[in-house]
């Protein structure tokens, strides 16, 4: 069996967010696998250490700069990587039908990808590249588990849980409460230094771009920088009240 | 050694040269030159650091050690213990620029950087080093798991910076299975927690001898945890050995030859003592960015005042050479360590080496860190002197790296001692240096353009810096003599010079080899070689104020002034510019972040 696990590089939450002339300026600052697609490589791995025969590859489509998270997916023990270069800022559903190409050419039976982006929020990736395969999605799963050919699982409903069951193929997205991913090891990232990241154009796979970004521009939620005085509890909660209709006006 | 990961840049030069020669950019080692996957572990140690040590960072101040083996067992698990331990035991040898930057990213805490470099220094190296292939193979796999934490005692009571003065005994049985272990010692770290002690005595009361003690060895007792003004979450204790048994096989190395393990154990325990302070300093300065950035007085961030600037520059200007220096350093050990299987004397050939360079990180680091610590403490203003702030257990926390692996004074001695002894012993061209500064102030002004490009001040002022270094050397010791050992003052002074020779020419030739790429270094380097350079006349001054009167003295002081001059920059403009990057990128950076 085959497994791919589409990943993405993003700025480390822990970072400000700076945009000038209208673009997000990233030049300096730390950039990270994207936690949400780091779940499905752990998950992808797990299935693996579970006992099911699966070779997983990483999928990264983006600039230069992602081959770092193809790295570190590989030091995490993910087989080889496969990097669609583009310095193009590429919509998820356009995203979606490299995906779904390279998924046939692959012969993968099983695609993960986050359930949300970090930076951009996008949920579109996971259900279209279901579409284009005509595969079912299984999104914003919260537990899996693989029986042959058959992927059991809980995902979150709108107030609740689901439990489903699969025949592969399937796509499946992933998120926080699915499990903890690992820390490569220190031989792992030895190791990783020799698998192979294979690397393609975006140009090769025909796809057409259906968004065209104009530009971005940051909120700026300034902090009010107050403080209250908890030592007495009632006069907190009035001020705190006082504070939440006069102020935030989210109260009447 | 696994050489895939380790890129020597750095050429073999020798210990103390640094005052003696002038290097070229590209043969020292630095932070820029580390290779991907270092990067990587790099990284993932400081994610760790920041989710799991800092994360549980109350717990462990409270000593719950149960936590801290855990994490060490978890550091274990990701081979982050391994490091330094040979292939043949499962281990990494991956070289000393690794281990540095791990020591350097797990340094978020002090307490716990001193359970980690306790254990992976000189709790494991004496073992790596001298240990026979039974000692490794019973022992190296528990410690690089994690298992077994280690400890290394060699302090006592009244044998601290004396370390050879101890009193502890050993006599072999009258079956001649064993020794028989009786005496104290202090301040043992990670005692509380140890499975595995690496204990000093003298064997017949003379032969100082290291052995191998398993924790629970009859006649073993560790004593209380002391309660300590900082590193709290560390494990601090005492050890009394009464009549305790230590098979003869758990001998480490040869018995009367336990100093050399000692001493060459505390050298790496130096320079990975200056790593965790680089570390923690860069830490100190995040923290003090971070609030500074919020903490609003007359209706602005206090980062937006100079004197608020002036501290976060000087920090990061610090970090910055405090990198190049320890990362150099390192580079030169791993250049001078011989491929493949080691002997125990090449190993120590090798660290021997750098013995100068070790104690100068070691009394620079600490001090380094401290500054650090006091002038971001001074941002927090009120709320650092409150627990709940992370500056206040900053603060405690850096007092004893001035303190335990040898106290920055006998680091000072060793510093101008060694330079001293290495000319005697004419493995060092000091002697001719000295003569050749001489000369060339006594032939009068020479006007020398500086050196072209962008560092070409600083490179002329560390050269400066190094022609002052030598004169008061001359200086002192045409004025002292052989007794000069005895001027403790002089002594610390010309150990002071050497460490800021050191460290200044350290950020030049980092910030020359990354120039192009890496305008921010330049800066950087430019800022502190400025003031350090400040300092260095300072010091001149001071040391030729005690060693010259009337006439030599005056004549000493225009040296000095002549050798001094130079066209000042403007730190102030400098450090502004530096501090709004660091603001921006809200931590400290080499990079251009703008925000």
């Amino acid at each position: 069996m085959r497994i791919l696990a589409i990943i993405r590089q993003v700025l480390d939450a822990e970072e400000s967010v700076y945009v000038d002339n209208r673009t997000v300026d990233l030049k300096g600052r730390k950039l990270v696998m994207d936690t949400m697609d780091e779940y499905g490589v752990e998950e992808a791995l797990r299935i693996r250490e579970r006992g099911a025969e699966a070779e997983i590859v990483v999928v990264g489509i983006g600039p230069a700069r992602f081959e770092e998270a193809l790295r570190s997916a590989l030091s995490m023990g993910a087989d080889r990587a496969i990097h669609v270069e583009t310095d193009q800022e590429v919509d998820p559903i356009a995203l979606s039908g490299v995906v779904a190409a390279i998924a046939r050419k692959e012969e993968a039976q099983m695609i993960f990808c986050g359930g949300q982006q970090a930076d951009w929020d996008s949920q579109a990736l996971g259900a279209a590249v279901a579409e284009h395969l005509d595969w079912p999605a299984l999104t914003w799963t919260r537990k899996l588990e693989l029986k042959g050919t058959t992927l059991a699982g809980q995902r979150d409903a709108e107030d609740g849980v689901e439990s489903f069951e699969v025949d592969l193929p399937a796509v499946v997205t992933t998120q926080q409460d699915l499990n903890e991913p690992r820390y490569p090891t220190l031989p792992n990232i030895m190791k990783a230094k020799r698998k192979e990241i294979r690397r393609e154009t975006l140009e090769s796979f025909g796809v057409a771009l259906k968004v065209r970004s104009h530009g971005v521009e940051a909120q700026n939620r300034e902090r009010l920088r107050e403080v209250i005085d908890g030592r007495d509890a009632a006069a907190a909660a009035s001020q705190l009240v006082a504070m939440l209709r006069e102020k935030a006006g989210v109260m009447a | 050694m696994s050489t895939a990961t380790v890129s020597h840049s750095s050429r073999k030069v020798s210990g103390g040269a640094f005052l003696v020669e002038d290097l070229l950019p590209g043969e020292i080692f630095t932070p820029e030159d580390l290779s991907d996957e270092q990067k990587q572990m790099a990284e993932i140690t400081a994610d760790f650091a920041d989710k799991h040590v800092l994360g549980n960072i109350q717990e462990i101040e409270a000593k719950n050690f149960d936590l801290s083996r855990k994490l060490m067992r978890d550091l274990g698990e990701l081979g982050l213990l391994s490091v330094d331990v040979p292939e043949a035991y499962g281990g990494m040898e991956l070289g000393h620029v690794t281990s540095a930057m791990l020591t350097d990213k797990i340094a978020v805490s002090g307490s716990f950087s001193v359970t980690f470099s306790a254990h992976v220094g000189i709790g494991m190296l004496p073992l790596i080093w001298y240990g026979s292939p039974e000692q490794k193979q019973k022992y190296l796999p528990k410690l690089a798991s994690g298992e077994w934490i280690a400890a290394y005692a060699l302090s006592e009571a009244s044998a601290g910076s004396d370390a050879m003065n101890i009193h502890t005994r050993a006599a072999l049985s009258p079956d001649g299975k064993h020794y028989v272990l009786n005496g104290e010692k202090m301040w043992i770290s990670n005692a509380g927690m140890a499975g595995l002690f690496t204990i000093f005595a003298k064997v017949d009361g003379e032969k100082f001898t290291a052995f191998l003690v398993e924790a629970g060895t009859p006649g073993l007792t560790v004593g209380p945890e002391e309660h300590k003004l900082g590193i709290r979450g560390s494990s601090t204790c005492p050890l009394a050995l009464v009549d305790c048994l230590v098979p003869v096989e758990n001998v480490l190395g040869e018995i009367g030859k336990g100093h050399h393990i000692a001493f060459n154990v505390l050298d790496v325990g130096r320079y990975k003592l200056a790593a965790s302070a680089v570390g923690g300093a860069r830490t100190v300065l995040r923290d003090g960015i971070r609030y500074g950035r919020d903490r609003i007085a007359f209706g602005k961030p206090v980062t937006s005042f100079g004197l608020i600037q002036e501290k976060i520059a000087d920090t990061a200007a610090d970090v910055y050479a405090g990198e190049a220096a320890v990362y150099r350093t390192v580079g030169a050990i791993d250049a001078a360590m011989p491929e493949g299987e080691k002997s125990p004397q090449q190993i120590q050939r090798a660290i021997e080496e750098f013995a100068v360079e070790c104690s100068i990180l070691k009394f620079w680091g600490s001090e380094m860190l401290e500054r650090a610590v006091d002038k971001m403490f001074q941002i927090f203003g009120g709320y650092g002197f409150v627990e709940e702030f992370p500056v206040e257990r900053a603060y405690r926390d850096s007092r004893i790296n001035k303190i335990f692996e040898g106290t920055n004074e006998i680091n000072r001695l060793i510093t101008t001692g060694w330079m001293v002894k290495r000319a005697m012993q004419g493995r060092l061209a000091l002697l001719p240096a000295i003569k050749k500064v001489m000369d060339e102030v006594m032939a009068g002004p020479s006007l020398q353009a500086p050196p072209s490009g962008a560092l070409g001040a600083e490179r002329s002022l560390v050269r400066n810096a190094k022609k002052l270094g030598l004169f008061c050397s001359g200086a002192a010791s045409q004025r002292f003599g052989t007794e000069l050992s005895e001027q403790q003052e002089v002594v610390g002074m010309l150990a002071d010079m050497l460490a800021e020779i050191m460290v200044s020419e350290s950020a030049l030739l980092r910030a020359e080899k990354s120039a192009e790429q890496m305008p921010m270094g330049v800066r950087l380097a430019k800022y502190f070689i400025a003031n350090s350079f400040r300092r260095m006349v300072m010091l001149a001054e001071k040391l030729v104020a005690a060693v010259a009167e009337g006439d030599t003295l005056r004549t000493q002081m225009a040296i000095v002034r002549r050798l001094a001059k130079h066209e000042p920059v403007n730190t102030v403009a400098l450090g502004r510019e530096i501090t709004a990057t660091m603001v921006a990128a809200g931590r400290y950076t080499v990079e251009e972040v703008r925000g």
